[in-house]
């Protein structure tokens, strides 16, 4: 169980995240909606650890200073200061935004990267990867920075799968897919609740695809959070219809 | 508990002075205007009040070499993304060429100067041009290899006085003309630099930088906007070295030495990249220091690395972007 209390962040003087509280249940999909600076990206970076790092790297260099309040506990301890490394050894692990995947090694390499933390289950992990992607299989040898979009967002996602978390956190994982790719990927999401039993954590701009499969979902406008439900409470809401589905 | 958390907001005056109004008041012309005084004034002050130390007169020169270098380095690295080791070849190549003009055509030292920077600016270029393709540290090993190139070739051929190096170069006509040549050198080429990056050239050089398959997206010739740019550096480059060859009257193997590839590396590491004023400010602090640490003889060496390690392990943003931050800044505790 993630629990996530008044977390807030400050871009120097800007404030990214206010007052956000957030619940993940053990083995359940939470969707984050919100539309382009929102602060979902930042909320994503505050759970896996990132923003440290980002907030070290911007002291060094004299830019932004970021400041970080609230808590984040992870079966009920406090992980509020580890670094990114310590959390994902602790089972919470991000797939970040634009993929990140490394574009020089081939897919196999990059899945085997991603299987540093947790070697034993390596084989095990990487058939089930292949086993939710399987156009992976036909370029398991290809550099991965020569895969279409959508492949690499499924190289991502099973880059992040295979250090075997027990929190999977996806930041936009359907940006700039077609409607097939979504589909793909959001079967995907489904499958490693019901199979892995993994916690999933999805930011996304597009919520019509996800929110059908979420159990929790939380709505961000401008660094705070304006509304939560249920998959079936949102859906029905009519601000959430009109702003995101257009309707 | 009440959480507190330091806040940085720009001065009143900084907001205001950045708009139309800052001639309205004597206060806020002097907000913008004093930093650039105090350095211009500073250097221009440096000879007079060292009068009475001959030896630290020819530090100033020296200092002003390396910062001029520093500044072509700066240029290069963080305006055009272009990271160039090759301060040692610009400087022998401007002092081998005023060299040459002055030594053996007879042309006299205040026209072998500019001239020796023009055409070592030309040969420069083209030394880069076929290499211009290449990025980040495949640029500054290439860059890096000319000076030792130069070097062995001219030992090996024994041309251009070999080992021994040309001598008989004019000197200045005396000691003030030295000293002032080289400060209002540095100081056109910090403020006309200054303005240079901040002109539509100037963006476009940032933004190969950034992002040079933009650039040509945009229909723009990177390969052009890079040889101008490495033009000017070697420009630069080249002029402190006609000057470092006149005064020392002599063009020899030293002045393609490593210290003026590396040296100003340094000081722009130390002074904040990325700046301009940085460069100065970090030779300013770099060049005495290493004068000063002559006191401890070979220990020397040991003690300026142990100095450096500390200001880059300590304030690895630079001297010249922290003070510029704390003079249009201030930070105050505020209550979340």
């Amino acid at each position: 169980m993630l629990e996530v209390t008044n977390l807030m962040v400050f871009y120097e003087n800007m404030l990214a995240i206010n007052n956000v509280t957030l619940t993940a249940k053990k083995g359940s999909i939470v969707g984050v909606f919100g539309s382009n600076s929102a602060g979902k990206s930042t909320l994503m970076y505050s759970i896996s650890g990132i923003i440290l790092d980002i907030k070290k790297k911007e002291a060094m260099k004299g830019g932004e200073r970021i400041t970080v309040f609230g808590k984040v506990i992870f079966d009920s301890k406090d992980i509020t200061n580890l670094l990114p490394h310590e959390r994902a050894k602790m089972g919470i692990v991000l797939c970040p935004e634009r993929r990140r995947i490394f574009p020089e090694s081939s897919v196999l390499e990059n899945l085997k990267i991603g299987a540093y933390l947790d070697k034993r289950n390596e084989k095990k992990n990487l058939e089930y990867v292949l086993n939710i992607f399987p156009r992976l299989k036909d370029h398991l040898n290809r550099q991965g920075g020569f895969l279409s979009g959508g492949e690499q967002q499924m190289l991502a996602i099973g880059r992040a799968l295979m250090a075997s978390p027990s929190v999977l956190l996806l930041d936009e994982p359907l940006l700039g897919l077609s409607p097939y790719y979504q589909k793909i990927v959001v079967d995907s999401i489904k499958d490693i609740k019901a199979t892995k039993n993994i916690t999933v954590i999805v930011a996304e701009q597009y919520a019509r695809p996800i929110i059908p499969v979420i159990d929790y979902g939380y709505i961000i406008e401008n660094g705070s959070s304006v509304l939560e439900g249920t998959s079936e409470s949102l859906l029905n809401n009519p601000d959430v219809k009109s702003a995101y589905f257009g309707v | 508990m009440q959480n507190k958390r330091r806040e940085r907001i720009d001065r009143g005056i900084k907001v205001r002075t950045d708009g139309l109004y800052a001639i309205s008041s004597f206060k806020e012309i002097m907000y913008l205007v004093f930093p650039r005084l105090l350095l211009i004034g500073g250097f221009l002050l440096l000879p007079i009040v060292l009068e009475l130390a001959p030896y630290w007169k020819r530090v100033i020169n020296i200092l002003c070499v390396y910062a001029i270098i520093a500044i072509s380095f700066d240029f290069l690295a963080n305006f055009v993304g272009l990271v160039c080791l090759g301060g040692g070849l610009f400087v022998g190549v401007g002092g081998y060429f005023s060299a040459i003009l002055n030594s053996y055509l007879k042309i006299p030292i205040f026209f072998s100067i500019p001239l020796s920077a023009l055409l070592g600016g030309i040969f420069c270029t083209l030394l880069f041009l076929p290499c211009l393709k290449l990025r980040g540290v495949y640029f500054a090993i290439v860059t890096l290899m000319y000076p030792l190139l130069f070097t062995r070739i001219i030992e090996a051929l024994n041309i251009l006085g070999g080992t021994n190096g040309i001598t008989g170069l004019d000197s200045f006509p005396n000691q003030h003309i030295e000293n002032y040549l080289i400060i209002l050198i540095l100081l056109i080429i910090l403020f006309g630099l200054r303005r240079l990056v901040n002109e539509d050239i100037g963006l476009v050089m940032r933004a190969v930088k950034d992002n040079d398959q933009s650039v040509k997206a945009s229909g723009i010739n990177v390969t052009y906007i890079k040889s101008i740019a490495v033009f000017i550096a070697s420009f630069i480059g080249c002029l402190s070295g006609a000057y470092l060859a006149h005064l020392y009257m002599w063009a020899g193997l030293s002045l393609f030495s490593l210290d003026f590839s590396i040296l100003p590396i340094a000081a722009v590491t130390v002074g904040g990249g990325g700046s301009i004023v940085g460069a100065v400010v970090g030779s300013l602090i770099l060049v005495p220091l290493s004068e000063f640490l002559r006191f401890f003889g070979t220990f020397r060496i040991v003690i300026y690395s142990l100095i450096l390690v500390l200001f880059l392990v300590l304030k690895s943003e630079g001297i010249m972007i922290y003070l510029t931050r704390k003079y249009h800044q201030f930070e105050r505790w505020v209550d979340v």
